[in-house]
């Protein structure tokens, strides 16, 4: 999860929760798009992908999240026209899946803004843990555990010759 | 015994009584970013009594986290979800005290002669010289410890970048920023935990507080008080992080209003006011920019090292199809999504290969084809890349492929939101000539708005004059980057602290 700020200037958000359906989506595209198994990444189940997609939600504007979820609702059940699966996104075998996002990156602007939003969304969800990012070589947070000191703020300025 | 270092006195919300505030005022600031921390420095230094409003939280750096998700959370406009109409180019401001300073990169240019000379020729800015702001950025950077990065301030990925522009004859050098014993930790735009980059969070806020200078954080600008050509009182609102709201109303002679290229006009659109021109919202720009990658078999580990080390490109020549590359790499959020990977498999190998990668991003000078509006209640960014704009985006991609292949990458990634390789120097042409423009295709993001309240000589095509005082008002300025004419192609900091500390003396010689 983010972690907490904790400090109380920082507006705080309305926790937005995923139907069923939203999150059983992003936890199949997820398996698609993230199949960690036999990595050296840190396994997707230990992720909290989706919550970490609801607090994305809950930090939208009402009228975009709106629009966001009809784009995965969409998605969801294009399937059953588009490639003739004939079924949800979300019952679709893993290389179905591939088959069908492949389809949505090729297609027209709105299928391509959708794919696209779905991989941020999920990247997001899965990549701000700081262990997944230490599985592949990236530090996280450095200064704490390294001791740097704050230098403080700037001392003023010699403005008098200046003036 | 060194001089005690000057405190930033901020109220909060929740110290503003429950019935509000009326303060008085010589000047009103609204906005603490790179201008208006600039300006309230500046008049404060004058003997101003100065008000600043800022519609974003105080966060202390110690509270920063060093986390990228959680600094777009907490430190940017719309938590980092800004975007334009379209929804396919995110547009990232800060939205804190110290505003989009305390989140940038660092990065420091003078604008290009050629962009000033435009300014003077088309807009008839005869005053924006590059000798006459010379003193003006002279003292910026000396207060802003702006330098060239030391050549262990650039990691290995800014070293890759020069070696492959000298390889190909492409004008290159490490970066300048405003950074003072910088500690590496590559986590700029996730904000400066320690203070090194010099933001206005950690320089001219607490020097204008340190002169008495009122700084009130989480209070927007609503509304303006206008008795014919002046504005007498700004009215804003302080919100408390659950929600309750309190009336804050300055009343001041002068009101400066620097809230950035989108949230400037949207102010002056919601009041009606300023808009004789009818230029208000109009000659938007971002410098829409793309991430590119280039894979090695040896390790490059781009996060290490300045944000951006180094930078390569013709940047004297904006104007002729010049573009800006910097070497740049950020988190694995960030990187996930800057180019596309791929899918399943592809993608996990693409990101397990991560430290293998060096990694910039691209800067043009694009046209001012966009504009900022309310629809309803509803902010809009109408900005679509024109198709001049793509041609100058494919010379830099082009450029930059060539580049990587110099040092021996074995593959380019390009920033399309499907995988799109390059997999010799060879095949750079064909692939980069089959790159058509198109919504939906590329991952483009601004960290450069700019242009919506144009400066120019001639009130009838242009909402702010040369002083920088708005043609509608006698006591209303705007010393904000939505000034600018045109798209300056370089990081625009150095331009807006400049043009705010010439403005601040245009306020200070009319008295």
């Amino acid at each position: 999860m983010v972690p907490s700020i904790g400090t109380a200037s920082v507006a705080a958000v309305s926790a937005v929760t995923l139907t069923a359906e939203e999150r059983k989506l992003i936890e199949t595209f997820a398996e698609a798009m993230l199949p960690t198994e036999g990595t050296a990444l840190k396994p997707r189940s230990e992720v909290p992908i989706a919550d970490n997609v609801a607090r994305a939600f809950s930090l939208m504007d009402e009228p975009i999240l709106e629009q966001v979820r009809i784009g995965l609702k969409l998605f969801d059940v294009g399937a059953i026209v588009i490639g003739f699966h004939f079924t949800r996104f979300v019952n679709l075998s893993v290389e179905k899946r591939l088959e069908y996002i492949d389809r949505w990156e090729d297609g027209i602007a709105m299928q391509r803004g959708i794919v696209d939003l779905l991989k941020k969304l999920t990247y997001l969800g899965y990549w701000q843990d700081i262990e997944a990012g230490r599985a592949i070589g990236y530090r996280g947070p450095v200064s704490v555990e390294g001791g740097v000191p704050n230098l403080g703020n700037a001392p003023m300025p010699n403005d008098e010759s200046d003036q | 015994m060194s001089e005690p270092l000057p405190v930033l006195r901020v109220t909060q919300p929740n110290e503003i009584p429950d019935a509000g505030l009326a303060l008085r005022a010589d000047v009103v600031v609204v906005g603490s970013g790179a201008s208006g921390a600039v300006t309230a420095y500046e008049l404060s230094r004058a003997g101003a009594k100065v008000v600043v409003l800022e519609a974003g939280p105080y966060i202390k750096s110690t509270e920063f986290k060093e986390h990228t998700p959680t600094a777009f959370e907490t430190l940017y406009q719309d938590h980092g979800n800004q975007s334009n109409t379209t929804g396919d180019l995110i547009v990232l401001q800060g939205k804190c005290i110290g505003g989009s300073t305390v989140v940038n990169a660092a990065v420091c240019f003078r604008p290009p002669d050629q962009v000033l000379e435009q300014w003077r020729t088309e807009h008839g800015l005869e005053n924006l010289s590059s000798e006459t702001l010379a003193p003006y950025f002279d003292r910026i950077e000396k207060n802003l410890s702006i330098h060239e990065n030391e050549p262990y301030e650039v990691g290995y990925n800014g070293r890759l970048l020069l070696e492959g522009a000298k390889k190909i004859g492409i004008p290159a050098s490490p970066t300048s920023r405003n950074v003072k014993d910088c500690a590496l930790s590559g986590h700029c735009i996730a904000a400066c935990r320690t203070d090194r980059k010099q933001s206005m969070l950690v320089t001219y806020l607490p020097w204008a507080s340190e002169l008495g200078a009122t700084i009130l954080s989480g209070t927007r600008a609503e509304s303006f008080e206008v008795d014919g050509r002046r504005i007498s009182a700004v009215n804003a609102v302080a919100t408390e992080p659950h929600g309750r709201d309190k009336p804050v109303r300055v009343e001041a002679d002068l009101v400066v209003v620097a809230a950035g290229p989108i949230q400037t006009p949207l102010l002056f659109q919601k009041n009606k006011i300023g808009n004789s021109s009818g230029q208000v919202g109009l000659n938007f720009a971002c410098h829409p920019s793309l991430a590119v990658y280039g894979e090695h078999d040896h390790s490059v580990y781009g996060w290490v090292g300045a944000s951006i080390g180094s930078h390569a490109g013709d940047i004297e020549n904006p104007l002729r199809g010049g573009y800006l590359v910097e070497s740049a790499m950020a988190d694995p959020v960030s990187n996930s999504s800057s180019v596309d990977g791929g899918v399943g498999r592809d993608f996990v190998d693409f990101m397990e290969n991560s430290k293998n990668f060096q990694s910039a991003v691209t800067l043009i000078h694009d046209h001012n084809v966009g504009r900022v509006f309310l629809d309803g209640d509803q902010k809009q960014i109408e900005y679509d890349v024109d198709d001049r704009d793509f041609e100058s985006l494919r010379e830099a991609l082009r450029g930059t492929a060539r580049m990587y292949f110099a040092v021996g990458a074995k593959r380019v990634y390009l920033p399309t939101t499907r995988r799109t390789t390059i997999e010799s120097a060879g095949e750079i042409d064909s692939v980069i000539n089959s790159l058509t423009n198109g919504k939906h295709k590329y991952r483009l993001t601004s960290y450069h708005p700019q242009g919506t309240m144009r400066m120019g000589a001639d009130p009838t095509r242009s909402v702010v004059g040369p002083d920088g005082r708005c043609h509608d008002f006698d006591n209303v300025y705007v010393p904000d980057a939505s000034l600018f004419p045109s798209s300056i192609m370089v990081n625009p900091q150095v331009t807006v602290y400049g043009l705010a500390s010439y403005i601040a003396d245009q306020i200070k010689a009319r008295g």
